[in-house]
């Protein structure tokens, strides 16, 4: 199973017997089976046909649209969950109340113990110079379960952030790239473009999961209500984002998958992203990423990233629901 | 389970049905040889649009199973490359 990526200007998507066909110019460009897709994702123009439409409407294949650039624009879903019971126990734990607290206890558990597993990582394969940072981590991560005010826990979580991005230039073994400070809208550096890129996939595949699971995805708990900010996408987001976005940056750096021939920078903005190559290369090592398997702590089985979006998101309904006692983050080791 | 499919059909027309049909479920090797990995669904599903399209009298299909274990022993020589499935670009 893997998700379809059109990157080709002005193509169009239609469907022929049980098969997903891209053509641009007179040209097939793509003829694959549908029973092997399991999400479409447009960057720039396409038309879609409306055989197609229904088709991906009916097998539940989401249909996202980008700009050319990465930007996420919208998405069309197949039909909203009929759960009802999640989303109200969803809204009943909305503001400071136990379980929003317990709720975002863990989003934050879960990030900083997984980016201190990736500094002691780094640290066994012989990278000095992160103890401080370790320790640091350590001290905005054992306070979190006695913090029940949700602006002292964003606090927590702020500082082990600082922590870790203080030290992630470290952990970059490629002499062609270098990371400073975190940089965001717009990223000015190659690696900070990566995280910025990455983190936008990554979002649109909590989102994904939090919907088939039948949440509101924007009423969070970490994050608080702004206009169209998918809150518990992000806040849910958090702990995967060590685990996927930043293992895999640091592994196509270190690897030189990537190299600096793929980024290309805005004059005036001084914005860097990928060319359409270097984008290529990217989106291929995120999908490889996300395949990957991986034992679950909590269910006890393998299982690939992208089906443990969705099993975090069934565990915190779970939780809502008062059918277990407790959330449990995504730690791995 | 992973399905090699051969096919011998008499006359060109049903012939062009039968390789439409069976590129929705897997991958075209070589003339008249399909790859296809399918779950238990998919096949009842692809094997009841082969039956309603055959003649039993002139043409024949097979079907030959390869365990879990057999898969990545098949050796492939020159030819189409099995298909990436992780991702697909356009």
């Amino acid at each position: 199973m893997g998700t379809v990526y059109i990157s080709t200007d002005d193509t169009f998507i239609g469907k022929t017997d049980e098969r997903l066909r891209v053509r641009a110019q007179k040209e097939t460009l793509l003829d694959v089976p549908l029973i092997k897709v399991d999400g479409v994702v447009i960057l720039g123009r396409a038309t879609v046909s409306p055989a197609a439409l229904i088709e991906l409407l009916e097998r539940k294949i989401p249909l996202s649209f980008m700009t050319g650039t990465g930007r996420f624009l919208g998405r069309l879903e197949p039909e909203l969950n009929k759960n009802i019971f999640v989303r109200s126990a969803q809204w009943q734990a909305a503001g400071e109340t136990d379980r929003s607290i317990h709720a975002v206890q863990g989003f934050i558990r879960g990030k900083l113990k997984n980016y201190r597993s990736t500094l002691l990582r780094a640290q066994r394969e012989g990278i000095d110079g992160l103890e401080a940072g370790i320790t640091r981590l350590e001290q905005a991560t054992n306070p979190i379960n006695q913090t029940s005010i949700i602006d002292a826990l964003r606090g927590l979580e702020w500082a082990g952030s600082a922590a870790y991005f203080g030290h992630f230039g470290r952990l970059i073994r490629n002499g062609d790239f270098s990371f400073k400070t975190r940089c965001r809208r717009p990223p000015t550096d190659p690696v900070n473009a990566l995280l910025s890129f990455g983190y936008a996939l990554l979002g649109h595949d909590v989102q994904g999961a939090i919907n088939i699971v039948g949440f509101d995805p924007y009423l969070g708990y970490l994050h608080t209500q702004r206009y169209g900010r998918p809150s518990l996408a992000l806040d849910l987001m958090e702990e995967f984002r060590p685990l996927v976005v930043d293992a895999m940056v640091l592994s196509a750096i270190n690897r030189k998958a990537l190299t600096p021939s793929d980024f290309a920078d805005e004059p005036v903005s001084h914005a860097v992203s990928l060319t359409d190559e270097g984008r290529r290369k990217f989106l291929r090592l995120y999908e490889q990423k996300k395949q990957s398997k991986f034992k679950h702590p909590v269910m006890g089985r393998q299982c690939t990233y992208q089906e443990a979006f969705e099993i975090q998101a069934r565990l915190l309904a779970k939780y809502l629901m008062s059918e277990t006692e407790q959330y449990p983050p995504l730690v791995l080791r | 389970m992973h399905v090699v499919i051969t096919y011998d059909i008499s006359e060109d027309k049903r012939r062009t049905k039968i390789h439409k049909i069976l590129s929705s479920y897997g991958q075209w090797m070589q003339f008249s040889v399909f790859e296809c990995s399918l779950t238990a669904t998919q096949y009842t599903k692809l094997r009841n649009r082969l039956n309603k399209l055959i003649k039993a009298e002139e043409d024949s299909i097979r079907l030959y199973f390869l365990c879990e274990c057999c898969q990545p022993k098949v050796e492939r020589i020159g030819g189409e490359a099995v298909r990436d499935e992780t991702v697909f670009f356009a």
